[in-house]
């Protein structure tokens, strides 16, 4: 097995009675970048939460580093930077004196206020308050902060929600050089495809609280792959025919939607429809973009 | 737990703490420098015979009121800093024990008290001193009326800091310490074990002194340290 630096198992919280989540097993490699999906109440916030030990699990386990968080919590914060929703400062202080008062308690050298301050590009903003910052400059010190122990593993939940798309491009061109430049891993939650795609190796969609997809992004492109629609004269015997040979498929809108078949499928269902004398109009390939793939995998089973 | 101290002493910049901590003292002096100013002449006939004591005495029956009133908006105002901008949730992922977050903050609040505490004496000798009482201040005396009745609180400065901390809405615990406060003027009829008496008693005669002072410590290191086991068990949201 590789190795894992998060492994959750059978993680569930519940709230009143209601599982916010739902069994969760997290697998997270080294060196990549998790996304982690699902749409809003999902249960993210929630499993994070768990992650760095803010909540306690109402069952199941996590593990970081190989260890348990329940018995060496502290250790294993001290290796985890973390920003949880919206961010949190000390708004009468300025970037420099919040970035301080974390530095007091890690107690890593003044240094790396600087340091971290270049990373996120808010060299020129350090010695203004806080609370005349912007959302996305907020939330640029906020993974500041979480830089500032040098951690190994970086968590971070919705870094670009309510930001502009300037906004969201520079967090997502700062969360990308995380693994390459610095070796860090991240978890980086969203409720959005299209905000992770582009920068995650591997994804993680939640929904009600259950994990229902867990693999690479590569994984999930080809699921996306297309169906193949063919157009004829005669839908329904055309159908028939084509089940009764062992294909799999439906009408849609009056023609035959077939699951992803390989060429030599498409071949020999061609043939055999215009050997039972039907005229084929078309033969199209229809692809699903990932964003419609992930609305149905978050849509599937339907219930409130 | 050092280090989390030091990180909450660069919290409160310019957050007004220190100034409600100068003030305290600062208001029971000047009533009483007004008090002393206006009456001069009536009083020093009254307290012909101690001056100093007749003072002091004037002075101790205006701490209690003020001590609570203290530790209610500087156990909140504390609190605040962190809810305000819910930093709990970064402050609690970084690597130190909860306990040390909540000790850390209890020993915030003792050390701005006990300043006001510090100055509540100063304030006094130099007010005898500037009313022409003499430089041979009874210093024991007015340590102990500065700094006992405060003693005698620590089981409200726990409690408060404790509610301050874990509830985001502060009107609870504000309402509850002021209410306190008040009550506390009149907490002669009071039987002494209860608590909130203490602070009275610990400003009085040494009979209820020492149960007020010994009382309070312990009674608020019991709910310390209650305060501290719930503080590192519950959820944060
Ligand atoms: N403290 C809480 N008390 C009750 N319910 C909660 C609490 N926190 C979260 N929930 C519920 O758990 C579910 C998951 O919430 P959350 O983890 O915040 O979702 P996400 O971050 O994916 O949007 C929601 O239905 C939410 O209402
Ligand atoms: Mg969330």
């Amino acid at each position: 097995m590789s190795e894992w630096i998060i492994q959750t198992k059978d993680l569930c919280k519940s709230y009143r009675g209601r599982l916010a989540v739902d069994h969760v097993n997290l697998n997270i490699a080294r060196g990549e970048i998790y996304g982690f999906l699902g749409p809003n109440g999902a249960g993210k916030t929630t499993t994070i939460r768990m992650l760095l030990g803010l909540i306690k699990p109402t069952r199941g386990s996590v593990e970081i580093f190989g260890k348990s968080l329940k018995r060496e919590k502290l250790h294993i914060l001290r290796k985890i930077g973390s920003l949880v929703e919206y961010p949190s400062y000390y708004g009468h202080l300025t970037a420099v004196e919040n970035l301080e008062a974390i530095r007091r308690i890690l107690d890593v050298p003044k240094t790396r206020i600087a340091q971290v301050l270049e990373t996120v590009g808010l060299t020129k903003d350090a010695k203004r308050p806080v609370k005349g910052f912007s959302l996305g400059m907020k939330q640029r010190l906020g993974i500041a902060a979480a830089l500032l122990g040098e951690p190994e593993m970086l968590i971070l939940d919705e870094p670009t929600n309510g930001l502009d798309p300037s906004g969201i491009l520079e967090i997502r061109e700062l969360i990308k050089a995380m693994p390459k430049q610095h070796g860090i891993t991240v978890l980086v939650s969203s409720h959005l495809l299209s905000e992770v795609e582009q920068m995650a190796s591997t994804v993680g969609i939640i929904r009600q609280g259950r994990m229902v997809f867990q693999d690479t992004i590569e994984s999930l492109r080809r699921q996306s792959e297309g169906s193949i629609s063919v157009a004829v004269s005669e839908p329904e015997e055309a159908l028939l025919a084509l089940l009764r040979m062992g294909f799999r498929g439906k009408l849609e809108n009056g023609r035959i939607a077939l699951e992803r078949t390989d060429d030599q499928s498409v071949a020999r269902i061609v043939k055999a429809l215009v050997e039972q004398n039907h005229a084929v109009y078309r033969v199209e390939e229809k692809r699903k973009s990932l964003e419609e793939l992930f609305l149905q995998i978050v849509g599937e089973g339907g219930g409130a | 737990m050092g280090r989390v101290l030091s990180s909450d002493l660069l919290k409160i910049r310019r957050k007004g703490l220190w100034l409600l901590a100068v003030s305290g003292p600062f208001g029971i002096v000047a009533l009483q420098a007004l008090n002393f100013g206006i009456r001069y002449d009536y009083l020093t006939k009254k307290y012909a015979d101690d001056l100093w004591g007749g003072l002091i005495e004037n002075i101790a029956l205006l701490v209690p009121v003020t001590v609570l009133a203290g530790v209610t908006l500087i156990s909140s105002l504390i609190a605040n800093v962190e809810h305000q901008t819910n930093s709990w949730k970064q402050l609690l992922a970084l690597p130190v024990p909860r306990t040390a977050v909540f000790a850390a903050k209890f020993l915030l609040s003792v050390i701005l008290l006990g300043v006001s505490c510090a100055l509540l004496a100063w304030g006094t000798a130099a007010l005898g001193v500037a009313l022409g009482f003499g430089w041979d201040f009874p210093a024991v005396k007015i340590l102990k009326i500065s700094f006992l009745p405060f003693l005698a609180s620590l089981p409200f400065l726990a409690l408060l800091l404790w509610m301050s901390l874990t509830v985001r809405n502060q009107a609870a615990p504000v309402a509850i310490g002021l209410l306190a406060a008040v009550c506390s003027l009149f907490a002669g009829q009071l039987p002494e074990f209860v608590p909130l008496a203490w602070p009275l008693l610990a400003a009085g005669p040494p009979s209820g002194l020492r149960l007020a002072v010994g009382g309070g410590v312990l009674l608020g290191a019991l709910i310390l340290l209650v305060g501290a086991v719930h503080f590192e068990r519950r959820d944060v949201d």
